[in-house]
């Protein structure tokens, strides 16, 4: 259990895609120990791997040998996440217009990728983008409703 | 990884033995199921009982796979998890695709 300060578990991997399952793995381990749904425990690791996989991805375009660090900060009402890398930040404005529109009559906006920032956006009760010197810093808040 | 096609009543039935379709697979998963395609498969079955997670890459291999059979022939998801089965919600691709409980559902049609 915590208090009402929280407690924070720090996790640090390598920016290889395979190593995103034990960062959803101890995410879901700290999930247990709250009154998160089983649904709202899955929607939590979704949008952490999202943001790690952006991370690889786009910050570090895929390179490995570079260090991807999720905070996970849990209080009695919420559950902060803040997925860090020291790679390319993200492009200004990005978070703010992502979005995934849908036409079922046109394949041509049948998006096959780009999913993952708008999948966080509406998952998360909150999300920002922050770049602090070298290092990038996407927080996600969920809150805990006991 | 490993990826697995059969024939089954006039269907190309794939399956997979993993539990997680995610970035670190969705690469070869997406080159298996191009493959499939342009070796002539073009009533296919999905078959993702197996799948307990998947991530927005997972999820644009399958739509990058429909958009390759171009409306020829059919794409059928099968057996989808809640959590697979939640994606699929959230991002409005259940709309996009036939999603079946069980794979003979979906060649029962």
């Amino acid at each position: 259990m915590t208090d009402d300060q929280g407690q924070t578990l720090r996790l640090e991997i390598d920016s290889d895609l395979a190593n995103t399952t034990l960062i959803a793995m101890a995410v879901r381990g700290l999930c247990a120990m709250t009154a998160l749904s089983p649904v709202e425990v899955n929607r939590v690791e979704l949008c952490v791997v999202e943001i790690v996989n952006n991370a690889i991805e786009h910050a570090y375009e895929h390179e490995k040998g570079h260090k991807v660090e999720v905070a996970a900060h849990l209080a009695q009402s919420a559950l902060t996440l803040t997925v860090s890398d020291w790679g390319k930040a993200m492009v200004k404005g990005k978070l703010e217009s992502a979005s995934m529109p849908i036409d079922l009559d046109d394949p041509a906006l049948w998006l096959d990728s780009g999913r993952g920032l708008p999948i966080v956006q509406n998952l998360m009760d909150s999300v920002s983008y922050h770049r602090n010197g070298d290092k990038n810093s996407f927080v996600m808040l969920k809150h805990i409703k006991s | 990884m490993a990826f697995e096609a059969k024939s089954e009543a006039g269907y190309t039935i794939v399956s997979m033995d993993e539990t997680r379709l995610d970035a670190s697979i969705s690469e070869p998963f997406r080159l298996y199921l191009f493959d499939q395609i342009d070796s002539g498969s073009d009533q296919m079955i999905i078959d993702l009982a197996s799948v307990r997670f998947m991530d927005s890459s997972g999820l644009g291999v399958l739509v990058a796979a429909l958009k390759k059979m171009a409306g020829q022939g059919a794409l059928k998801l099968a057996a989808p998890q809640p959590a697979v089965e939640d994606l699929f919600n959230l991002t409005s691709m259940d709309k996009l695709f036939t999603i079946t409980p069980t794979v003979a559902k979906a060649i029962e049609g």
